[in-house]
């Protein structure tokens, strides 16, 4: 058993909202073989499963900004504006985010507060 | 803004290749993250218009409103509390991607571009460059999404699976204990979860066995996809001719069969860490053997773990089976499913020659009509037991649907083509149901999304083994209340179902609980064959989970035994352990090894092939005149064997010339081409088997290679062909098609139509660009046609000698699968043609074999009118029918039969053949009884016979490489020798002209056939007489049972009741050897022996020549040492020195 797990010492992510959990063979700004890319956050980073290329990479998640946590990049734990933001901060912080933004947000939850009650 | 800058810029096209070139150059260079020429370069051209598209429509709507949105901005800046999130103050859709491309070096590009231009105006300026970037970073952020959201989706739904909850329980239980039982039903998602979480909790090289090929296939996509390495080889499969397998592969799906063989490599499997036997509540043959030597293996491999998962049926007998192993029950995830129970009414009950009555099953199409709005979908899926039964409720269904247009009929079993089997796959026009008739393959095999409406006819129809015919039976029986359970379930997979079951509940409730497994229905030959190779003993001993009858097991070893696979103790004989390693029926190996001997590999390697699938040949286009106009050239009235030979051969010359138009040629035959794709492998992997035991002469490499020009060409070809198949792969199963209203209407009982069909289908495939011939893609990767041509060609035109001795090694392979045409067949009608095999009497040709169509090749011609009695033809031309199989459905049917001389064949194959004293009666394998007239011939075929045979035999071994620790110089098989025998052999099945009668004895006289066992003093007189071996090695002595003297393993001679046994010793007449120059009055037995070892004079001194070389006392040295009693003194001698020594102590006597 030993054997097998130092064979692969792979690292798994696991996003603190939703749970889903993935291992991921970088975390930083810049996966390898990426060239000229640069990604604007520390990020945890995997091969792109997806892609028969094999240099092709994909960003599971990163750290909000503002509380640290490790949230995945799909759009339901964390959005991305400059900086990374856990849902739980945006919707704390929601007025500071553009109206743009606001209406996605609601148009995609519209729950909180319905307009009919 | 943007627009009018563009519209501004220097001649600058957005849809010029050369201005795309030029950003193709600065963005997409030989080492970037997206690479100019690639797909994703494609994809990123197409994305970039699509963008151009949506930035242009949007800048207009924003241009209305745009000053709002920076009031807005400032507003919500002024409410903010404590905390400044620094958010730049304008929205741009550029600050929600996490991605920048680095451009320094760009945009000093961009500078000398800009300096350039001042001389040429063209190149991008700073805003085309800036637009270009923002687009790729919208790319790569969209990618991004994309690849994510697929991660995101594929991790929800295997958190929703049943199983999900129980993963730690199973990787714990797995950990602690040497043998888990995972039950669970339809979806719970036991087959592609289990081995991915053993893999997750770091468990290495898993094994998974399937019971069936394609699902081997489909987990390792399925499971390599949701492991996320789809594209890597941690996942693979492995069946009869294809692997994944590499050494980086940790989960393995392979068949059952394929694990047991790798048992029979390695023996303690050292290979795996985990082995999970899937299905095994399916009970098939190899998985309950497979059971068996896991559970034996156990022992030695205390770090082994075994998973068995089954459906939740009948668990505790496997738990039971290993030391009470823990269960992990799940949960299925079905949807609620409605049960109908609809017995048929006895006006309606069919009898047994009848049709099926097809009323109570359009009640039911009527009735799902009435009750649901066609814009409620679901499929109709109706389980019949078989395929005649399918054709007539289809026909009558197919009235209904045209009539109504609501629904589309197909069929679906074995025997249709694969493109029609994957049609139950395309979907159904809005408002119309597919209505699925089907053999019980949808209850486990095949399984179709949407349906919602399941009829269970209650009746399957199953293998059986009659082992006192040695005949298969195809019989109707109830189905059990497990199948029946799981047909229901076919209704719940997507939504709610209802089932409706023509029967009454009490009838199942009287249902057995499971199936028959298929151990205690078949033919144990093969399984018994692979124990003994694998020394697990006394097969009566093995600990199976549900032990096979004794019977079937000791029937099993009989026939291993008449096969010459087991030796009189039961214990492999060197053929025996070489067919056990053959993934073939036992008769089938017999070919393929004596084929090995002779020159005759090629053609015995396709034969072989193609009596191991299915037929090529379809059934549905027998009908069809084109067809069966064009598969003309191909039929061969020597039998159906040389038919597929010929088929297989001009189909290798149509790929030669053709390559991909073979697909048109086989349509335009009716022949399956899959088949022949299999065929051509398993060929394939014959030729590897027969080299790797070294009876075969590997090739040369030399003869393929050509110079470097061709091997170059073949280089890129190749990598081409790989390119394709990866392509095929990654677009396979994206591409349902919709089904047309008229879908059914030419089914398979409209002559002609299906052919057309499948054309129309390829046509529109082809011209959508989509449709690759895969399997020619396959083919061309696995085989050199150029090469395959040429092994071919060697088969192609057989002459006759070639012919004849061909025939004669698929009758030793075959034997004794014979059959005797009826005496009166001249008489009948061509489809009342009679045959009898010797355990069952009354069968009949299968109408697809040649036989069935052109029965007069197998009659004795009237010119050779018979003296005696109307019953007892005398003829030199009676033949006999070897035939692969005997299958009684309404009928025993013999298929696969290629036409022998009955004499000639009988006498070089037979394991038993009794003579009389004159030998001018013989009764052979106790069952048929030849007559010859004339007592000198008579004598001098069987002699001949005698000497060929055992010649024939002592080179086989030879070749199976028995003798070669005696002397393993001399007993190799030269050529000259090979020659020899064939030149022998062919001349005996061609040239023996000798007139006989030829029939199958009665039940009394098999009771009354051999003298039986001499007294004391008889046998004394005998000793006395004669007892001498015939053949170096062997000794002729009393048979114990039969009477008589056995002279070979298969001669007995005088030992048949009616013989004129009292006279034999009167029977001496003047004989004079062609060879030497002995003239003595001799018995028939005397003379046959003399004749065994006198060679003429050349070929002696050659054979003592090679004696010579070799070592004393080998098989081919023709002396041995003889003990005379008489001058008590031991002499070398041959076999005819012996004689004429004896000879003269018997004269001075008198």
């Amino acid at each position: 058993m030993a054997q097998a797990i130092g064979e692969t010492p792979h690292n798994t992510f696991t996003c603190q909202l939703c749970g889903l959990s993935s291992p991921y063979t970088y975390y930083g700004q810049k996966p390898p073989n990426t060239r000229a890319i640069v990604l604007l956050e520390e990020c945890f980073v995997t091969r792109d499963p997806f892609s028969p290329d094999r240099d092709k990479f994909l960003v599971l998640g990163s750290t909000c900004s503002l509380c640290n946590t490790c949230v995945c990049v799909g759009s339901d734990c964390s959005l991305f504006y400059t900086k990374r933001f856990c849902m739980q901060c945006v919707n704390k912080h929601l007025d500071q985010f553009p109206s743009q933004i606001q209406t996605e947000l609601a148009k995609k939850n519209p729950s909180p507060r319905p307009a009919v009650s | 803004m943007d627009a009018e800058r563009r519209r501004e810029s220097r001649s600058w096209d957005w849809d010029s290749p050369q201005c795309r070139a030029q950003l193709d150059e600065i963005f997409f260079r030989q080492h970037d993250y997206i690479q100019a020429g690639s797909s994703e370069h494609k994809e990123f051209w197409a994305f970039f218009e699509r963008f151009q598209r949506f930035k242009t429509k949007r800048d207009m709507s924003v241009s209305k409103g745009g000053s709002s949105k920076e009031d807005r901005d400032g507003k919500d800046r002024r409410k903010t509390g404590h905390v400044d999130l620094g958010l730049p103050k304008e929205y741009d859709a550029r600050y929600r991607i996490n991605v920048s491309v680095c451009t320094r070096d760009v945009e000093e590009r961009v500078g000398k571009t800009e300096h350039r231009s001042k001389h040429r105006s063209s190149g991008p300026g700073s805003q085309e460059i800036s637009d270009f970037r923002l687009t790729l970073l919208h790319f790569l952020d969209f990618n991004q999404r994309q690849s994510f959201g697929k991660l995101a989706k594929l991790r929800r739904e295997q958190k929703n699976l049943p199983i999900f909850h129980y993963r730690d329980r199973i990787v714990e239980l797995v950990r602690s204990h040497p043998v888990v039982v995972v039950a669970g039903d339809t979806g719970c998602g036991k087959s592609t979860q289990v081995p991915q979480y053993l893999l997750s909790a770091g468990f290495n090289n898993v094994a998974c066995t399937q019971p069936r090929r394609i699902a081997c296939i489909s987990l390792a996509k399925r499971v390599s996809f949701e492991s996320l390495n789809q594209y890597g080889s941690k996942v693979g499969y492995q069946i009869r001719f294809e692997t994944t397998r590499t050494t980086a592969t940790k989960l393995l799906f392979l068949t059952e069969g394929l694990l047991l063989r790798q048992i029979q490599q390695d023996k303690t499997l050292a290979q795996y860490e985990v082995v999970i036997v899937d299905e095994v509540h399916e009970r098939h043959l190899h998985c309950d053997f497979l059971l068996g030597v896991l559970r034996s293996l156990l022992s030695d491999r205390p770090d082994l773990r075994l998973i068995l998962m089954s459906a939740t049926i009948n668990i505790k007998l496997f738990s039971d089976y290993f030391n009470s192993a823990p269960v992990l029950q799940v949960p299925g995830r079905l949807f609620p499913i409605q049960v109908i129970y609809q017995p048929i009414p006895p006006e309606e009950q069919p009898s047994r020659s009848e049709k099926l009555d097809p009323r109570p099953y359009l009640r039911i199409l009527q009735g799902i009509d009435q009750r649901y709005p066609p814009e409620e979908r679901g499929d109709l899926l109706l389980f019949l037991s078989g395929v005649a039964e399918i054709s007539s409720i289809q026909e009558a269904c197919q009235v209904y649907a045209t009539h109504t247009r609501r629904w589309i009929v197909l069929p679906l079993h074995s025997t249709l083509s694969l493109a029609q089997q994957d049609k139950v796959f395309d979907i159904a026009p809005p408002g119309v149901r597919k209505c699925i008739i089907s053999t019980n393959i949808a209850e486990t095999s095949v399984t179709i999304d949407g349906v919602r409406f399941v009829v269970d006819s209650g009746k399957v129809k199953e293998m059986s083994f009659d082992p006192k015919a040695k005949m298969q039976r195809l019989q109707e029986f109830w189905i059990s209340r497990a199948s029946s359970e799981q047909r229901k379930g076919r209704a719940g997979r997507t939504g709610p179902g209802v089932c409706y079951r023509l029967y009454a509940e009490s009838d199942y409730d009287a249902f057995a609980p499971y199936p028959v497994p298929e151990i205690h229905r078949v033919a144990l030959d093969s399984l018994i064959l692979q124990m003994k190779s694998m020394s697990l003993g006394d097969p009566l001993s093995f600990v199976f989970i549900d032990p096979p009858p004794a019977a079937s097991i000791q029937t099993a070893v009989t026939y291993l035994k008449e096969q010459g696979a087991l030796d009189n103790h039961c214990e492999l004989t060197s053929i025996g352990s070489l067919l056990a390693q053959l993934p073939v029926d036992v008769v089938i190996g017999k070919m393929l090894v004596l084929g090995s001997l002779f020159n005759l590999v090629e053609p015995v390697l396709t034969v072989a092939a193609a009596l191991s699938v299915q037929s090529p040949f379809l059934r549905s286009s027998q009908q069809n005149p084109d067809c069966a106009t064009a598969r003309q050239p191909l039929h061969s009235n020597q039998g159906d064997p040389f038919s597929l030979l010929n088929t297989f051969n001009a189909w290798v010359e149509v790929k030669g010339e053709r390559g991909g138009g073979s697909r048109k040629w086989c349509r335009r035959r009716g022949l399956e081409e899959q088949r022949l794709y299999e065929m051509v492998n398993l060929r394939r992997q014959f030729k590897d088997l027969l080299r790797s035991h070294e009876l075969l002469e590997s090739e040369d490499c030399t003869s393929s290679s050509g110079d470097r020009g061709q091997r170059r060409e073949r280089i890129t070809e190749r990598r081409k062909l790989h390119q394709m198949k990866r392509d095929h792969e990654q677009q396979e199963g994206t591409k349902r098609k919709v089904l047309k209203l008229e879908e059914g209407q030419d089914g398979e009982f409209s002559s002609g139509s299906d052919t057309e069909e499948a054309g129309r289908r390829k046509k529109s495939k082809e011209s959508s660009g989509q449709d690759v011939d895969i399997q020619e893609v396959k083919f061309k990767l696995r085989h050199n046609v150029t090469e395959l041509q040429e092994a071919v060609g060697v088969s192609q035109d057989l002459s006759s000698r070639q012919q004849a001795l061909l025939k004669l090694l698929l009758c030793r392979g075959l034997y004794p699968q014979l059959a005797l045409p009826d005496e009166h067949n001249s008489t009948r009608k061509d489809s009342d043609q009679v045959f009898h095999t010797k355990n069952k009497h009354g069968v009949v040709v299968h109408p697809t074999s040649v036989f069935a169509s052109d029965p007069e090749v197998l009659q004795v011609p009237e010119d050779n009118a018979s003296e005696m009695g109307s019953d007892k033809k005398d003829s030199s031309k009676h033949q006999l029918l070897a035939f692969v199989t005997l299958l009684e459905t309404n009928k025993p049917y013999l298929s696969n039969c290629v036409r022998v001389p009955a004499l000639q064949a009988l006498l070089l194959v037979a394991n038993s053949v009794d003579s009389n004293a004159d030998c001018t009666r013989l009764v052979i394998d106790g069952w048929l009884e030849v007559e010859l007239r004339e007592a000198e011939e008579a004598l001098k075929v069987l002699s001949s016979a005698l000497t060929l045979r055992a010649e024939w035999e002592r080179m086989l071994q030879a070749k199976l490489g028995q003798n070669k620790m005696e002397d393993s110089a001399v007993s190799g098989v030269t050529r000259k020798m090979v020659e020899k025998l064939s030149d022998g052999l062919v001349r005996f099945l061609l040239y023996t002209e000798i007139t006989y009668s030829l029939r199958r004895l009665a039940a009394l006289q098999v009771q009354n056939l051999y003298i039986g066992p001499r007294s004391e003093s008889e046998l004394c007189h005998m000793k006395a007489l004669d007892l001498n071996p015939l053949f170096p090695g062997a000794e002729a002595k009393p048979d114990p049972i039969k009477g008589g003297l056995r002279v070979t393993s298969f001669f007995t001679y005088n030992c048949l009741a009616d013989s004129k046994d009292l006279y034999s010793e009167c029977l001496r007449t003047f004989w004079s050897c062609p060879n030497c120059d002995l003239y003595m009055p001799l018995t028939p037995l005397e003379r046959m022996q003399h004749e065994a070892t006198c060679r003429p004079a050349g070929e002696q001194q050659q054979l003592e020549e090679e004696a010579e070389k070799g070592k004393t006392g080998s098989v081919s040295s023709l002396t041995r040492v003889y003990h005379c009693d008489v001058c008590n003194e031991d002499l070398k001698l041959t076999s005819t020195e012996i004689l004429k020594h004896k000879r003269q102590h018997m004269y001075s006597a008198k």
